[in-house]
């Protein structure tokens, strides 16, 4: 098992393959579908450091962040997609999530040395390996507003990672 | 205190963080007989989360699902208008003590259908399901709580099958769709719920109480076929390939109508599911 601690490093990155089981420690965000094209458009007009966000070698956990906890959603969502590529020329180094994703995503992430995971659904555990969660951005979305959480060891595979895909 | 309300709000943490026997069973036969090593760790990781979940009552799953109730009534039993009030304030109890996500949609049909009146933001605010009220021999009324998810609610279908009068034919619809159910729903391996019978409402109304009895260690010839054929379509756990897309079958044939159409209800249930807990109230 590999250990990765945020932020990621383009070396460490660069090291990983499809079918590696890691670890992630650190800080982390959360997002899904109504709060990620919103992300995207403030990398895009600059303004993500008025929001207080930092994504240089950043992971993006698709989920909502509930009193239930955290578990994954489909990344193949479309307006969760989509975002892969732009949010990966702004510095995502790890999009984690679960579903099959696009060859053209696959492709995108490899152009910006980015790679995505698939996290099973497994919301007691995760719980049990979360420290701390905050609100950073968006907090009209309630659940799926823009969240910081500090993680402990979340369990993730990688999914695609070099033009390759786990699913292919 | 009220003894039915603290027993239906129990049961409804029990159905939405615990595992019964009969289901870790099927997840260490599964591990131990899986030889794919990613499928291993994800159904590993699966059974893990669902030890840690029994021990703190926690959510098995942050789609905590919705209530879904069936009601068993013996011959001496009475239901009354008091009683489904209990019931249903045990189930928002429940949800407050879970804690359910909250996920009641607020406003008339059209914001509701739209999501543009907001969420309420009172876990317990989230209305359960219609009652499913079943008479049985037993002198006992008997309330099982299942906790459906999206997920499998996105990939589920009720849908005619013509038959040909040929039982193979069936099962080979139900295959086929099965299969596309799971290989799309992103949590996996799948149970899948089946129910035959002369309506869309009875169908699925069978699927649920094929629900509320499946058992993973007691699987009958047509369960057993459905789930090996599924199985050779190679999806695995989360997709990652394997033998294991499919843990088990549960499935209810009803009375049929006479004509050359069945009615199948199917549902790709999630790892997790059928998340359920019964009490007898």
């Amino acid at each position: 098992m590999i250990e990765l601690t945020t932020p990621l490093k383009e070396d460490i990155i660069r090291q990983l393959k499809v079918g590696d089981v890691v670890t992630i420690t650190g800080n982390i965000y959360t997002g899904r579908d109504a709060v990620l094209p919103k992300i995207v458009n403030a990398a895009e007009n600059g303004s993500l450091k008025n929001l207080g966000i930092d994504l240089q070698g950043a992971v993006i956990f698709h989920t909502a962040v509930s009193p239930a906890g955290v578990g994954p959603t489909s990344s193949n969502k479309v307006e969760i997609e989509c975002t892969f590529e732009p949010l990966s020329k702004a510095g995502v180094k790890m999009h984690l999530g679960k579903g099959a994703i696009s060859k053209e995503t696959v492709k995108a992430l490899a152009e910006q040395n980015a790679v995505f995971a698939i996290i099973p659904p497994v919301t007691a555990l995760l719980g049990s390996q979360t420290v701390e969660k905050e609100i950073v951005a968006f907090p009209e979305l309630g659940m799926e507003a823009f969240n910081r959480l500090k993680v402990v060891k979340y369990q993730a595979i990688i999914a695609a990672a070099k033009g390759e895909s786990i699913y292919e | 205190m009220n003894n039915i309300i603290d027993k239906v709000s129990e049961c409804l943490v029990r159905a939405g963080s615990t595992f019964r026997e009969d289901q870790k069973t099927a997840y260490r036969n599964a591990i131990a007989n899986e030889p794919n090593n990613q499928s291993c760790w994800v159904m590993q990781q699966e059974l893990d989360n669902a030890l840690v979940a029994e021990e703190n009552r926690s959510p098995l799953c942050d789609d905590t699902g919705i209530p879904h109730l069936f009601l068993e009534v013996g011959p001496n039993c009475n239901v009354t208008g008091e009683l489904l009030e209990q019931i249903k304030e045990g189930i928002a109890q429940g949800l407050r003590q879970l804690p359910g996500r909250p996920m009641a949609i607020k406003g008339d049909d059209n914001a509701r259908i739209d999501q543009s009146g907001g969420l309420d933001e009172d876990s317990g605010a989230l209305a359960p399901s219609p009652i499913l009220i079943k008479p049985v021999k037993e002198d006992v009324l008997r309330l099982t709580v299942l906790m459906l998810g999206g997920g499998p609610a996105i990939r589920g279908v009720t849908q005619r099958v013509f038959h040909k009068h040929n039982v193979d034919v069936v099962i080979d619809e139900i295959v086929s769709r099965a299969k596309e159910g799971v290989s799309k729903l992103g949590c996996s391996p799948c149970v899948l719920a089946v129910g035959i019978g002369r309506s869309q409402f009875e169908a699925t109304s069978l699927m649920m109480e094929a629900m509320v009895y499946g058992d993973f260690g007691k699987q009958s010839v047509f369960e057993k076929i459905i789930t090996e054929k599924v199985n050779e379509s190679n999806i695995g756990p989360l997709g990652l390939g394997g033998k294991h897309s499919v843990l088990a079958t549960f499935a209810k044939v009803g009375p049929q109508r006479a004509s050359g159409v069945r009615i199948v209800a199917l549902r790709p249930c999630c790892c997790f599911e059928p998340r359920r807990a019964s009490v007898e109230l």
